[in-house]
């Protein structure tokens, strides 16, 4: 199942790497860009779901509820149970979108790796899963400066510099803020803000050591990732630039 | 609520970590399989980060090279003595061919390519040692000519990655160099000229091709073909077409030609012709050679078997092993030597009647 589900990817990624006239770094980006699009109902549902959680804890109902109990985390937890019913909210409904593109993240990354076969047994395995492929062997894995099978750095001065790696990094922390709530939840120093820093903090840096020591293809999948989400939630209208520069203190004259 | 939240974000966190992570390693793991070379004495063979001598006779282990893995440097072409039997060369994963002193194992020369930053590069196949060179094919198009000091006297680009050995021909005394760029290169030993190139043929090929007496060069293509070159003229003179992709080096038996592909059918084609004697697909993919020994054909399976066959094409035995068996049978005095994958023995030593005799590492 798994493995017809693999094959599938990367006779679709050969295919659009053919298209395009056997770039492989466009491939990635616009494969990427694809998956984002067809799963987009999940997203709007996980964006959705976001949102009124968001308004939630953001309401005076919420707000109160926290401060009265603050310090009976059972009756808090059955009392926030009790205005999840009241109000028709999930608290798992912005998960389940994520659980189930779980499997497609996954498998796309697969797709990239085990299509930049570069030794023979990464080919064995690759024609494993082309029925018709043999035309576009090898696969051309430069782009730009980049080889797509290795680790990228960009010789600066004698130094390799690590731009991609640098660049999910950024795309991962504007990505991250720019849904995070702000204020109620974010800011009232809850379990909820405390994750929500938590994962500020450390997603992009998880993301950036994966693109700093995997493949760079995977790296080039992560940029592409992150901005069409930035680029979603943009049109969608639900992006919060406020949130991603760090508030400057006011002065009063 | 929120920290069942938490609790999930972490494993979720940690899962895509660990899933990625399963996929490869850190980053694309160069991986090939074993590569063995046998003399009378000593069998010669890489595999992962260290090449190995053992005992022909029982497979004790005489030295292993580098004597600590270097990190980030692998090998598996199979390695390859010199004609003066002083030298015994490896081509690694990562930029370097190395001299090493076969009866010692210690390292004689390093030759560094200049790297492209971009990528390492690999040397698939092993180079071909002829009189005082060594012609080394590797991963970024180049076919590197070096002297038996390790100095480059030159070098040839093709289109594609080269991941076959060079052949030497007798008759036209220049090299034949296969790409993945379709093309079949013959080349001026001296200086690396270009004396011609074949049309295209239809596909990568990655296995050295064979060369009849008569000057026919055969050669496998993953356009799931076997394609037959005369030398002299440098028409094609057949094709034979595959069920899948023709990725092993065909063998040259008499007035016979073994060819197979990886769908695992193997064929005995009537050389001259190219016409099909017969066939037979005893299961699993065939990506290497086969070993023709004493009337008797010799070849292994991904499925993890030998498959013996006798010239008829009638199978007479198919023994299963463990791990995989991608790489083919080699012949080591009264012994079969087969170099498994993904198993704990690097390297068998069997009878003729595939009774193991040793393997390497021993077992504790």
């Amino acid at each position: 199942m798994w493995d017809a589900f693999i094959t599938l990817m990367i006779n679709i990624l050969l295919f659009i790497y053919d298209l395009i006239g056997q770039n492989f770094g466009w491939a990635i980006i616009i494969f990427t860009v694809l998956v984002r699009v067809v799963t987009y109902p999940l997203n709007a549902r996980q964006m959705k779901s976001s949102k009124a959680m968001q308004e939630l804890q953001n309401s005076k109902k919420w707000q109160d509820i926290q401060k009265k109990y603050k310090d009976d985390k059972e009756t808090l937890a059955q009392k926030q149970m009790e205005i999840y019913r009241e109000m028709g909210i999930s608290p798992f409904g912005s998960c389940l979108p994520l659980l189930i593109q779980f499997p497609i993240i996954i498998g796309l990354y697969q797709a990239i790796i085990r299509t930049l076969a570069v030794t023979p047994l990464q080919l064995v395995n690759l024609s494993k899963h082309i029925n018709d492929g043999a035309n576009l062997i090898p696969i051309n894995s430069q782009f730009w400066w980049m080889e797509l099978s290795e680790p990228e750095r960009l010789p600066i001065l004698g130094v390799g510099i690590p731009i991609l790696a640098i660049l999910v990094v950024i795309t991962s922390y504007i990505q991250t803020k720019m849904i995070s709530p702000t204020g109620g939840a974010a800011g009232d120093g809850g379990q909820g803000a405390q994750m929500t820093q938590a994962m500020t903090m450390y997603m992009p840096f998880l993301m950036g050591y994966l693109a700093l020591t995997f493949a760079s293809g995977l790296a080039l999948y992560f940029i592409a990732t992150n901005l069409a989400t930035i680029a979603q939630y943009m049109i969608t209208g639900q992006a919060n630039f406020d949130n991603i520069l760090p508030k400057l203190p006011s002065f009063n004259r | 609520m929120t920290k069942i939240k938490k609790i999930l974000l972490i494993t979720l966190l940690a899962l895509l970590a660990l899933a990625l992570g399963a996929c490869s390693g850190r980053r694309i793991v160069a991986a090939g399989w074993s590569g063995v070379t046998a003399t009378e004495e000593t069998v010669y063979f890489s595999y992962g980060p260290q090449a190995y001598a053992v005992s022909l006779n029982n497979g004790v282990q005489k030295w292993q090279y580098p004597a600590e893995p270097i990190n980030g440097v692998d090998f598996y072409a199979p390695p390859i003595l010199t004609p003066d039997g002083e030298q015994l060369i490896l081509g690694s994963y990562k930029d370097e061919i190395h001299s090493v002193n076969p009866v010692s194992g210690l390292q004689q020369w390093v030759y560094t390519v200049p790297v492209d930053s971009r990528s390492s590069i690999r040397f698939i196949d092993s180079p071909l040692a002829k009189d005082e060179m060594i012609y080394a094919p590797a991963s970024n198009n180049t076919l590197y000519a070096l002297d038996l000091d390790g100095n480059l006297q030159w070098e040839y680009k093709t289109e594609d990655p080269l991941w076959a050995s060079p052949v030497w021909s007798e008759n036209c005394q220049c090299l034949y160099q296969v790409s993945m760029d379709r093309y079949l290169y013959a080349l001026d030993p001296k200086d690396g000229t270009l004396l011609w190139k074949s049309e295209d043929l239809g596909g990568p090929i990655v296995s050295p091709p064979a060369i009849s007496e008569t000057g026919l060069i055969i050669v496998s293509t993953f356009n799931n073909e076997v394609i037959a070159i005369d030398e002299n003229s440098q028409a094609i003179e057949w094709r034979f077409p595959t069920e899948n992709w023709a990725w092993a080096s065909p063998v040259i038996d008499g007035e016979q030609v073994y060819v197979s592909d990886i769908s695992g059918d193997f064929y005995a084609l009537e050389l001259a012709t190219g016409n099909i004697l017969w066939q037979i697909q005893p299961g699993g993919g065939i990506f290497d050679s086969p070993l023709i020994l004493d009337d008797l054909i010799y070849f292994c399976t991904d499925s993890s078997s030998l498959v013996v066959v006798d010239q008829e094409g009638v199978v007479q035995r198919v023994q299963p092993f463990e791990g995989k068996l991608y790489a083919g049978p080699i012949s080591g005095g009264d012994k079969l030597l087969l170099a498994p994958s993904e198993f704990d023995f690097y390297l068998i030593a069997i009878n003729p009647n595939g009774v193991q005799t040793w393997g390497y590492p021993p077992a504790d």
